[in-house]
């Protein structure tokens, strides 16, 4: 159990991270939580190296160089950050408090809470067949290269974490690389390598099934151009599909959610008291999921949040640019 | 703004948008794939990943000849497909609803490539 907190702010995207300095601001204690073991949601996910043109105040900043800003000036809010840590739970506590669970089994209490998911979490994309076989030989990852030498290990993927895992494992075991085509989205010079090394690459071909006991024993492999099966005997079989993101269970909170967008009023309420979302988890009539608009809609919900927490409190936070906050600017 | 699968992807299926798109928003029909438009974040990977030139913005075919195709990927999710009881809606993923196994009327009704 971390210690308990103002706002429990789900999700170190853009919109997560400016929520935690804005709850700084409001001089309110804030938990930063997000599944990826990184901050910057789906701008260190899919596109840290791209050039973002259209953030106020920078007329061109790369994706990797506005996550660094805005979690530095998220410091000054002091947040606990609780990094590859996946919210699962949503309960309420006494005194309409909250307990957000973790898919870890951790926890955090908090007097409100501000979805900031995004597109929600990234999960390994599951093989189309044999998902019954998962754990019993048939993983997403190679967590330990060691357990698999000397076995015949079967590795799915063209992409890079395909062929890293081909290349690391094909001088200890019998590795074969299926990939559906016969171009490789891996580095060249991994590619290279195994393509050079002992592993067998077998392209045009797509893993149809799996057959096994109580653990995968064979892959019937169809070619894509004759469709032609042919089984192979394996021990393991890794899966490196890439990711897919989805909300999952930020939509099981009970929140009024349409087309998988969690509903909020102007104030960014949830329609469950205390519990409020900004960013592109987010819907409303007009919305447009746009860095900048995440961060208007994350000030907007904190400063209700903070309302929330003590009503005699103004809903406008003052200028950032007045006397008393000066010094915390200034300490950042 | 989505991007949009176009005609170009008839009877050619190459899928390789499905492996690459990241929130898994390409659906399989029988003859072509259809984007989402509502799951779609405007990403592009797909653009990049097609070996036909099929995945497209839809704001590259807005005005052209090609433009049906927008409203064609929407009908995909939005009308009831033959064989089926209601739309697809937003399934929330192509992965595990599989193969959808029919088209939109406009896309059935295409010459074979
Ligand atoms: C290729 C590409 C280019 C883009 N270019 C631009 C651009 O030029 N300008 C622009 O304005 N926008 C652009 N966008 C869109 C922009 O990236 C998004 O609008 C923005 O990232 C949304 O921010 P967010 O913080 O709301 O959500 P996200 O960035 O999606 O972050 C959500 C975070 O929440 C976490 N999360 C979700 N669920 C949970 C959970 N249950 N527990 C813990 N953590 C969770 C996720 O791991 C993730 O880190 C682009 C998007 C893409 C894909």
């Amino acid at each position: 159990m971390n210690r308990p907190v103002d706002v429990a702010v789900i999700g170190a995207g853009p919109t997560g991270l400016f929520a935690a300095f804005y709850a700084g601001m409001r001089g309110l204690s804030v938990a930063l939580v997000d599944a990826l073991p990184e901050p910057g949601g789906q701008i260190s996910a899919l596109y840290p190296e791209k050039i973002i043109r259209d953030v106020a105040g920078f007329p061109a900043v790369k994706g990797r160089d506005l996550v660094g800003a805005l979690v530095e000036q998220a410091r000054s809010a002091d947040p606990e950050m609780l990094l590859g840590r996946q919210a699962t739970d949503l309960d309420d506590l006494p005194g309409g408090r909250f307990r957000l669970g973790f898919a870890d089994g951790g926890c955090v209490e908090a007097g409100a809470v501000v979805v900031t998911g995004g597109i929600g979490t990234f999960t390994p994309r599951a093989l189309p067949c044999g998902e019954e076989f998962l754990g019993r030989g048939l993983s997403y990852f190679v967590p330990d290269p060691a357990e698999l030498a000397g076995r015949r290990v079967l590795v799915v993927g063209g992409g890079d974490s395909a062929f890293d895992w081909a290349d690391a494992l094909q001088h200890t075991a019998q590795v074969t690389v299926v990939h559906r085509r016969d171009t490789f989205r891996a580095h060249r010079h991994t590619v290279d390598q195994v393509l050079a090394g002992p592993a067998v690459v077998r392209t045009a071909a797509v893993v149809e099934r799996l057959r096994g006991d109580h653990r995968v024993r064979a892959a019937a492999l169809r070619d894509t151009t004759t469709d032609e099966i042919v089984e192979i005997e394996c021990d393991h079989v890794v899966a490196a599909l890439g990711f897919v993101a989805n909300p999952g269970p930020l939509l099981r909170w009970g929140l009024d959610v349409t087309d998988r967008k969690i509903v909020v009023d102007p104030a960014m309420r949830t329609s469950r008291p205390g519990v409020f979302a900004a960013g592109d988890v987010c819907t409303y009539p007009g919305r447009v999921p746009l860095i900048a608009v995440g961060f208007g809609e994350a000030a907007t919900a904190v400063n209700h949040a903070a309302v929330r927490l003590d009503p005699t409190a103004s809903t406008f936070p003052g200028h950032s640019t007045d006397a008393a906050a000066q010094p915390v600017a200034l300490s950042a | 703004m989505t991007f949009v699968v176009t005609d170009a992807c008839v009877d050619v299926l190459d899928r390789s948008c499905l492996e690459e798109c990241p929130v898994d928003c390409i659906y399989e029909g029988d003859r072509k794939m259809y984007v989402n438009p509502v799951e779609c974040i405007d990403c592009g990977a797909c653009e990049q990943a097609c070996p036909t030139a099929a995945a497209v913005a839809d704001r590259a075919i807005a005005g052209t000849a090609a433009a049906w195709n927008t409203v064609d990927n929407a009908a995909f999710f939005d009308v009831v497909l033959p064989g089926r009881d209601t739309p697809l809606g937003t399934p929330g993923g192509a992965t595990h609803l599989g193969p959808v196994g029919t088209d939109t009327a406009a896309v059935a009704a295409l010459p074979p490539r």
